[in-house]
């Protein structure tokens, strides 16, 4: 199982408003690509546009260089911003029943069906309507969903969202081993911090253009320094808003996170922060990919 | 109905691919639900009510058996001419000799004959025919009593057999009127058609209504056409529902069909299956024609609770094409405004029924009729399919048509 996702100059206007403009971005196969954006940046509206679901004005979507047709999109695996599932339809039919609508036969589908409830531990609930479960459970039935037909890419619209941290393990883990597994996997999310810890490439995008993407070890490496210090009895940093270079980037149980310009020495930064009282932490971090987020919208 | 192998939704999913699957999904759900089986339940005790009730009423509860003692012997014509007062009011006649007048008045109390011919000259009855509680047929008393009354001025008029042969078996002379008549059977079997014709077609579209609306407020709708093209999903949807209706239309209509042989109705009589088998016909094309004009209504929507402002002006077309027929299948005088209106295919469902039943249209014109209907829900198809897949995937507010015709 293996595929290139590409998208091509994506372009998509509604009325006076630009959602796509110019968009082009790859997905290679067996990674975990985090796509990130603020609200509105264009997210929801490039994952339709794989799927077909939004008409372009412009630019096109390829799978391993081909353009994407019907065909293609029956090996895709899609988990919508907007959680779909027929409320009062029992899980075990449901996902037998979308499993086949992907080319499953009905005793692939069911077989699958089962192996994933299984994996995703909700194989008691097989014979309940997806309206009685829990939160948490319809999103591991809806990540089954997209999951059932063994697909060569998923994309995923904020899949985290509102789980708990066991299920975020859960769900993170199944993500991880289908890019093992040779899977393109593209998900959105505003969790950062669980998309650092899942992707190895992202994606920014911001009024429907591409600002920033790389992996996420090329993008934490990359910029300006940033230096974490501790000044015994000092929260509030005083000491650092002074330095010429400097700045603040976050603060938080007496440490000063700080980012220096390329001309700042360091040995200028330490003996300030000594002057303030004695060090008790001086290291250099890599960049958070929240502060890469922040950085790449301003 | 189950999902297994073999049955007729598994199989419509193997021969027609995606439009099966999701087919066989509609058809499962539909017939799983208690609506449904609660709604045919309904339909079919007001079917039987409507067509036993008024047998009931009438008093006639199809052929019964008559006994009749004769008493002094019956020459051949008069026992001939008895059997054929039998045929004509359908009781199958039986007769039997009483040696006495005194034995045949023991039996009529005793309810052993239910009327007596005494001499080929007099009726005898234990209570009058029509009073409550007398076996005997009012309406062969009285056939017997005028043709007994015939034979008997046959032989005061000392004709010989032959010529009183002759005479028995003359052949009315053909009766034609200049104005159509009231047929109140195939009236009433045409109104009972038309009722259901109505409700069916309303509970039909409007379960293509709610599904859609349901797949678009819940979201599902997405997940599907991540995979299916809309015309695949709407077809699909369109076909399951359509072959539950004409399932249900069909159990009733055999219902009906059972149920009126049973008791013998006049409403099946005639024209009755004429009218019942074209009203199956148009209950397709109804439903062909209008299932489409309520999948777009559903696209538009945004929320459940949108349902009764939706299926209000969709339905208006048919509650006018009914109301103008019950009215034309009561007063039995179909004007030209009612004619054109058998032509359109919102209201061809209902008018060419009625003027089926009123013997009012040509083979040729039904045919013109049903062809437009099909022309016309093609070129519907079409533009609720444009409609559908602009509006069903978008949210945030109710869909205005002007918005989805523009672009």
């Amino acid at each position: 199982m293996s595929g290139v996702l590409e998208v091509v100059g994506l372009r998509r206007t509604y009325g006076t408003v630009t959602a796509l403009d110019d968009l082009s971005f790859e997905v290679p196969a067996g990674r975990v690509v985090g796509f990130l954006g603020p609200n509105g940046a264009g997210k929801t509206t490039t994952m339709r546009a794989i799927f077909g679901l939004t008409d372009l004005d412009a630019g096109e979507v390829r799978w391993n260089g081909a353009s994407v047709g019907q065909k293609e999109r029956r090996r895709f695996g899609y988990m919508p911003e907007e959680r779909g599932l027929y409320p009062g339809m029992l899980v075990g039919e449901q996902l037998e029943y979308l499993g086949r609508l992907h080319g499953l036969t009905a005793a692939d589908a069911k077989a699958a069906t089962n192996t994933w409830l299984e994996r995703l531990d909700i194989a008691d609930r097989r014979g309940s309507k997806v309206e009685t479960l829990s939160h948490g459970n319809q999103q591991r039935v809806q990540l089954t969903a997209a999951l059932v037909h063994q697909p060569e890419l998923l994309v995923l619209d904020e899949p985290l969202s509102g789980l708990d941290p066991t299920g975020i393990d859960a769900i993170g883990q199944v993500l991880v081993d289908q890019a093992a597994a040779g899977c393109c996997v593209l998900l959105s999310s505003h969790q950062l911090d669980q998309v650092e810890d899942l992707c190895e490439q992202v994606r920014i995008i911001d009024q429907g253009r591409m600002v920033v993407s790389g992996t996420v070890d090329e993008l934490e490496t990359s910029g300006a320094r940033r230096l974490v210090v501790r000044v015994e009895g000092d929260r509030a940093a005083d000491w650092a808003q002074q330095l010429p270079g400097v700045s603040v980037s976050e603060l938080s149980a007496g440490a000063v996170r700080l980012v220096l310009d390329s001309s700042v020495n360091s040995d200028d930064v330490l003996r300030a922060a000594m002057q303030a009282g004695r060090v008790t932490e001086f290291s250099f971090e890599r960049r958070r990919l929240s502060e890469v987020f922040r950085e790449a919208l301003t | 109905m189950g999902s297994k192998q073999g049955s007729w939704p598994a199989n419509l999913e193997g021969s027609l691919g995606e439009v099966g699957m999701v087919a066989g999904r509609e058809i499962r759900e539909r017939v799983r639900g208690r609506i449904f089986r609660i709604g045919t339940l309904i339909m079919l005790i007001a079917v039987a009510a409507a067509i036993i009730i008024p047998t009931i009423h009438s008093g006639s509860s199809g052929p019964t058996a008559q006994t009749v003692g004769i008493v002094g012997g019956l020459s051949p014509e008069a026992e001939a001419l008895i059997d054929a007062a039998g045929a004509a009011n359908e009781d199958t006649v039986k007769l039997v000799d009483e040696p006495s007048l005194a034995a045949a008045k023991t039996d009529l109390r005793a309810g052993a004959v239910d009327l007596a011919i005494v001499d080929s000259t007099q009726i005898l009855l234990d209570r009058p025919a029509s009073s409550k509680g007398s076996d005997a047929d009012p309406g062969l008393v009285q056939s017997a009593a005028e043709y007994l009354g015939v034979v008997e001025a046959y032989h005061s008029a000392e004709l010989t057999p032959a010529q009183a042969s002759l005479i028995t078996n003359s052949k009315s002379v053909a009766v034609r009127t200049l104005q159509p008549g009231s047929n109140q059977t195939v009236k009433a079997t045409s109104i009972i058609g038309l009722v259901l014709l109505f409700f069916m077609l309303q509970q039909y579209n409007t379960w293509i209504l709610i599904g859609v609306m349901q797949e678009k407020s819940s979201r599902v709708v997405e997940v599907l056409l991540a995979t299916v093209r809309p015309i695949q999903l709407l077809g699909g949807k369109v076909l399951g529902i359509g072959l539950v209706a004409l399932g249900q239309a069909t159990i009733i209509v055999a219902f009906a069909l059972i149920v009126g042989a049973a008791v013998g109705s006049d409403l099946l009589k005639g024209t009755g299956p004429l009218v019942l088998a074209c009203e199956l016909l148009w209950l397709v094309l109804g439903y062909a024609f209008y299932c489409w004009v309520y999948a777009a209504g559903g696209s538009t929507a945004e929320r459940q609770d949108q349902v009764q402002t939706l299926a209000l002006p969709l339905s208006i077309p048919i509650l006018v094409g009914y109301v103008f027929s019950i009215t034309v299948a009561s007063s039995g005088r179909p004007d030209l405004l009612f004619k054109v209106f058998a032509y359109l295919p919102p209201t061809a469902p209902f008018c060419m029924t009625v003027l089926v039943g009123l013997h009012q249209v040509q083979w040729w014109e039904f045919t013109a009729s049903a062809l437009i209907s099909v022309a016309g829900t093609a070129g519907m198809a079409i533009f609720a399919a444009r409609i559908y897949r602009r509006a069903v995937l978008r949210t945030g507010g109710r869909v205005k048509l002007r918005e989805l015709v523009a672009r």
